[in-house]
């Protein structure tokens, strides 16, 4: 099944994939678990042996795009992809720095609005196509047009004016308001330059056949299976931020749909595939033990998968039970039971990789089912009903928690159930509803919901203005879900994002976090990874800031 | 749907085989676990112990525990009543709209029939799982609608065997004379030809029981079924594949409870249908 | 001849209805799914103002719904299925692309179905012995089993534990082999039953009476003269095996993550996705009227006393 939705709401998607451009310094911590025990090198890709050009790669992911045009999609199965066959004016670092690509060299205007690239000579499209100043404007006035109905790459973009192309070596790109992120923002997949001749093809082409100038060309995709993309064999403009030039080492790349877990997770056991994403926690034990395979891990930046509380309307709006719902759950069992250990139970909304993460949070708010029975007594809901839950004034205390269904995955349903059978210890009855997307963005839109769970990825702690403050709801295109209206919040987080002073902003970003806590506007549950199992064969796999995986530098040892 | 007529000569009063005991109380004992669960499995099927997470069977848990440290047994017992609403359920609701359609096509005139019968004809060109998941997708998921959903796309293969049944009984002497009598039409037809159609639809409908449940049991595999943490062994099991290599009970169990109630239902419906010389039926699932 | 052609004519409109009819529930179903359709579509990204109100006119929601009917059968009747929301491809397209790997599926799952069951037939029927029992056990087994119990255990044995096949998709020969062994064990109950009777009726024949009173031997009687026979009430069942094989391959699909028609039906339903929906619609509804209309006019053929049943 292809799986549409990344965080929840209508939201979630578009913020997840900021973090392919937002990332301004590398906070991904990329550990390779070798297999076997008597290996001793512990990162696979590091491996001595010289890169050996041949072979094709399988890619088993449990995301199929719907459209592979950056300048629509926002998914981020679609910017796994086009990475290979579009390049970027941009390259990043695993690091964050920001190298030449196709741009060799820029500048940027004093008030910040202009940036002037020079563009690199002697590339080419894969329809033979030269690239030049006009295909960096054509990419860039698409993924603007309204025609386009852009879902992502526009955003990136808000503060387009237009790109002026001085000469086919030369380009400006105007914007309306300085933008400190733009480069990493043009750094990005869904701004990779298109063929500018492609662009004149209809939406349906350029969903299905995209033309870029990368170390890969797109082949065939074949609904429901997979999609194949070749080594473009003419390729010399390998990003500054590649450990290698000229052409890719593998010969082409099959992305496998396979959104089913076990089946996955036995694709890459049984040799049908070199690599997957999302190694069911379960099976992570397995994959260890299995010396042919390896593991690699990527803990993800941004917001921690959290659930989020309306404390606009009863009961939620009293802190009393926000707090024991806070200290009702036994994370460390849960989390532990559910991903064996392979996810990190969470101490705060940002996960520990993020930029701004508080650390000082870390062990202060223990489970303490006694404190929660204390707290929920003392809010007045004292009463017991014939099913053990607690009431006040004849009303049971319930609290709902809504989802769409797609987003029960990566065993969010399990500790859903797990968070449920321990509110319901405290007696609070917790309900948790998998519905359908149409019924539940009905129901975020209407506000008819108590909890909201859900994750963003992304680099820094401005994610938390994205989710809190109060200009950020969600008729304008925002994440705060419920409405709330925080001064000390609203000062904290807009004085970060504004500010030019470091010191300021992270002692805001620890505030807020803080402040979350302590008015327990959130319950912060677990800390995302990407998961990924690989062949010992596949060497010199890379995670990009965002944890996503990148396969330029990538090669097959053909004596394993 | 399409039954497979057999009329053969009485065969007389049989006795009831072992088989058919075991199955008959089988399904008593799982109609039990439908009403009174507590009766059967003590712990609650929702309590969640993650420290006794994925345990194999034994004394203390029967069936082991699921990835939350759950009590397979009583989750197992539990979900005995979901999977039986849904079957009796659906089997009604397809049992009643079949009744009516069908009775309406075979009595009320060639203008009716046809128009009934190209309702039907509709209904029946969507592969039985696609309608139910349409419905599904109109109503959202849960045990009710899940039910709404199989009964309705069972229905049709109801409506054309009620009218091929009344059509056929219609002719048949008894009804003539009672109408030569004068009876009314609208008493011969309660009186006489629903009765007679009625049988056979009967011992057809304990049997497609067992195909409505593995119909709820796949609806809920894909997710489409109850509410969680409600027990039902469909999505039970769905969870439970992902397990099945570190703990095989998870899945297993479930998926034994579905086989073998729905074999039970089978056993003791076919022992009644070659009493009742009815017809072989066949599910759309 | 002349009433067979207008039979057939006769036939063939209603068909036409029922495709229309059958697309048309289906249209109706998905107006009555509850939420936004633009942003079910978009897949609960954030769209602009802008963007929002683009597609939705696109997609023609700013009509009422009549209009938006009328020009749902004026295409219909044109016969263009529309251009896929989710996919952003022509729904013909799609069916085309997704058609062949369904029927792949459902050729191979009914052709061992059938072979197995004929097998149990033709061994068992009208005799008693422990192999019967053995038998008919085993068709109660297979048919009181859901299908995707029986796919993950096939799945974790055969592709997990033993490699013996691929675990997911591909087009080869070898990964055809388990989804079609379960799709087909769903089948071979009811097959065999339906065979079994159909056997023990032309056994009791005159025709093969003569033929044992030739000397034929059993084994030639019941396969040369008494199996064509048995066969004939197969026909009647065919609108059921195809709405099996088409609906149990939603369920095989998923399991298998093999690409095709259930698959990309079940994905539409969720995502609201109307014009791919129908469009399945309208392929199941042609492909189980002409089936039908094939049907009876065997029969008309077969036996012309039947005329009066198949009207």
């Amino acid at each position: 099944m292809n799986i549409r939705i990344q965080g929840g709401g209508r939201h979630a998607r578009a913020i997840r994939r900021t973090s392919t451009v937002l990332a301004a310094l590398a906070l991904t911590s990329v550990t390779a678990v070798a297999c076997g025990s008597d290996d001793s090198s512990d990162t696979p890709a590091a491996a001595s042996a010289t890169p050996v050009a041949g072979g094709k790669l399988t890619y088993a992911t449990v995301q199929e795009p719907s459209c592979i045009d950056p300048g629509y999609d926002p998914s981020t199965v679609t910017g796994v992809i086009d990475r290979n066959i579009f390049d970027s004016l941009v390259s990043q670092t695993a690091t964050g720095e920001t190298k030449p690509w196709l741009a060799t060299s820029w500048t940027v205007s004093p008030d910040g609005k202009t940036y002037r690239f020079s563009l690199r000579d002697g590339v080419t499209f894969h329809d033979g196509t030269a690239f030049d100043g006009a295909a960096v404007k054509a990419t860039f006035d698409h993924a603007v047009d309204p025609e386009t109905k852009s879902l992502y790459a526009a955003a990136l973009l808000s503060a387009y004016q237009e790109t002026r192309v001085i000469d086919p070596r030369t380009i400006e790109v105007v914007l309306t308001r300085p933008n400190a992120s733009f480069l990493q923002s043009v750094g990005s997949p869904f701004l990779g330059i298109q063929s500018p001749a492609s662009l004149e093809r209809s939406a349906e082409e350029l969903c299905t056949k995209p033309v870029g100038s990368g170390a890969f060309t797109f082949v065939s995709w074949t609904k429901n299976r997979d999609l194949v993309l070749a080594k473009n064999p003419a390729y010399q403009w390998a990003p500054d931020a590649a450990d290698h030039d000229g052409p890719a080492y593998l010969d082409g790349i099959t992305f496998q749909f396979i959104s089913d877990d076990t089946a996955r997770f036995g694709a890459l056991t049984s040799g049908q595939v070199n690599v997957i994403n999302n190694v069911p926690a379960a099976n992570i034990r397995a994959l260890k033990a299995n010396g042919s395979l390896q593991y690699l891990r990527a803990d993800s930046p941004g917001l921690a998968y959290s659930l989020i509380l309306n404390t606009g309307r009863e009961p939620l709006s009293d802190v009393r039970v926000r707090r024991a719902l806070l200290r009702s759950v036994n994370l460390d069992a849960l989390v532990e039971s559910v991903y064996f250990g392979e996810y990190n139970r969470a101490w705060s909304l940002l996960s520990p990789t993020t930029i701004g993460y508080d650390k000082s949070l870390e062990g202060t708010w223990k489970f303490d089912a006694a404190l929660a029975n204390k707290l929920l007594d003392e809010a007045g809901w004292t009463q017991r009903d014939g099913d053990g839950f607690r009431t006040k004034d004849g009303k049971r205390l319930t609290i709902v928690w809504r989802t769409g269904a797609q987003l029960d995955r990566d065993g969010r349903g399990v500790v859903a159930q797990g968070v449920q059978a321990d509110a319901k210890k405290v007696g609070i009855d917790l309900q948790y509803i998998s519905e359908d997307v149409g019924t539940f963005s009905q129901h975020i839109f209407a506000g008819d919901l108590d909890i909201w769970g859900g994750n963003y990825q992304r680099p820094d702690g401005d994610i938390l203005r994205f989710a809190f403050a109060s200009d950020q709801g969600i008729t304008k295109g925002g994440g705060n879900l419920f409405g709330l209206q925080d001064p000390t919040l609203d000062r904290l987080l807009n004085e970060a994002s504004t500010t030019t002073d470091e010191a300021v902003r992270e002692k805001n970003w620890a505030d807020a976090q803080q402040y979350v806590i302590d008015n327990a506007l959130a319950v912060p549950l677990t800390v995302g990874a990407n998961l990924v199992g690989a062949s010992n064969k596949v060497q010199g796999l890379r995670f990009e800031q965002s944890s996503n995986l990148t396969f330029f530098d990538t090669w097959l040892d053909p004596t394993k | 749907m399409a039954g497979v007529a057999r009329r053969s000569a009485g065969r007389g009063r049989r006795r009831i085989g072992p088989g058919v005991a075991v199955s008959a109380l089988l399904v008593a004992l799982i109609a039990l676990a439908a009403l009174w669960p507590g009766l059967l499995a003590r712990a609650d099927p929702n309590a969640a112990e993650p420290v006794d997470a994925l345990l194999g069977p034994s004394g203390a848990h029967w069936f082991g525990t699921d990835q939350l440290g759950r009590d397979v047994y009583s989750r197992v017992v539990h979900g005995a009543r979901v999977s039986l609403f849904i079957g009796v359920g659906a089997t009604g609701i397809a049992l009643l709209l079949g009744c009516l359609i069908g009775m309406l096509a075979a009595t009320c005139g060639r203008l009716v029939d046809e128009i009934l019968m190209r309702i039907t004809d509709v209904l029946l060109s969507f592969p039985g799982l696609l309608l139910a998941l349409l419905v599904v997708a109109m109503l959202g998921p849960s045990s009710t609608n899940a039910t709404i959903a199989i009964g309705l796309s069972s229905a049709p293969g109801f409506a054309r065997l009620v009218r091929g049944e009344a059509l056929a009984i219609r002719e048949a002497g008894y009804v003539r004379t009672a109408v030569t009598f004068g009876a009314g039409r609208a008493r011969v037809y309660l009186r006489h030809l629903l009765p007679n159609a009625l049988t056979p639809l009967l011992v057809l409908a304990l049997l497609s029981v067992g195909a409505a449940i593995i119909a709820g049991s796949s609806l809920s595999y894909l997710g489409l079924g109850p509410r969680v943490p409600t027990a039902e062994w469909g999505s039970m099991l769905a969870q439970g594949k992902d397990f099945l290599t570190i703990s095989w009970a998870m899945a297993v169990f479930p998926g034994l409870a579905i086989t073998v109630t729905v074999i039970a239902i089978n056993i003791v419906g076919r022992d009644l249908q070659r009493r009742f010389e009815g017809r072989h039926p066949v599910g759309r699932f | 001849m002349r009433s067979t052609t207008w039979w057939l004519a006769r036939r063939l409109a209603l068909a036409v209805l029922v495709v229309v009819g059958a697309a048309t529930v289906a249209f109706g179903a998905l107006q009555l799914v509850p939420g936004d359709p633009v942003h079910v579509m978009m897949g609960g990204a954030a769209p602009s103002e802008e963007v929002y109100e683009r597609t939705r006119h696109e997609l023609g929601y700013d009509q009422p719904l009549p209009v938006r009917y009328g020009e749902f059968l004026g295409q219909l009747l044109r016969g263009d299925l529309g251009q896929s929301y989710q996919l952003h491809q022509p729904v013909a397209d799609v069916i085309g692309s997704q058609l062949w790997p369904t029927v792949q599926l459902a050729l191979a799952a009914f052709g061992l179905a059938f072979v197995v069951a004929a097998a149990l037939a033709v061994t068992t029927a009208g005799r008693r012995s422990g192999w019967r029992r053995v038998a008919s056990a085993a068709e109660l087994l297979m048919i009181s089993t859901p299908g995707f119990w029986v796919g993950v255990l096939l799945l974790t044995f055969f592709s997990f534990r033993l490699h013996l096949f691929p675990v997911a998709g591909g087009d080869s020969l070898a990964g055809l082999v388990l989804p079609a062994a379960t799709l087909a064990i769903g089948l071979i109950g009811v097959f065999a039953q339906v065979m079994r009777e159909g056997l023990e009726r032309a056994l009791e024949q005159p025709f093969v009476l003569s033929a044992r009173a030739r000397g034929t031997g059993e084994t030639a009687v019941r396969l040369r003269h008494a199996l064509r026979h048995a066969l004939i009430p197969m026909v009647t069942l065919s609108g059921w095996i195809v709405g099996s094989l088409l609906g149990g391959a939603v369920l095989i699909e998923t399991i298998f993550s093999r690409e095709g028609l259930g698959r990309i039906t079940a994905t539409a339903i969720a995502g609201r996705d109307l014009p791919l929906v129908t469009g399945v619609a309208v392929v199941a509804a042609t492909i189980f009227a002409l089936l039908n209309i094939a049907v009876d006019l065997l029969y008309r053929v077969i036996d012309p006393r039947m005329k009066e049943v198949v009207r």
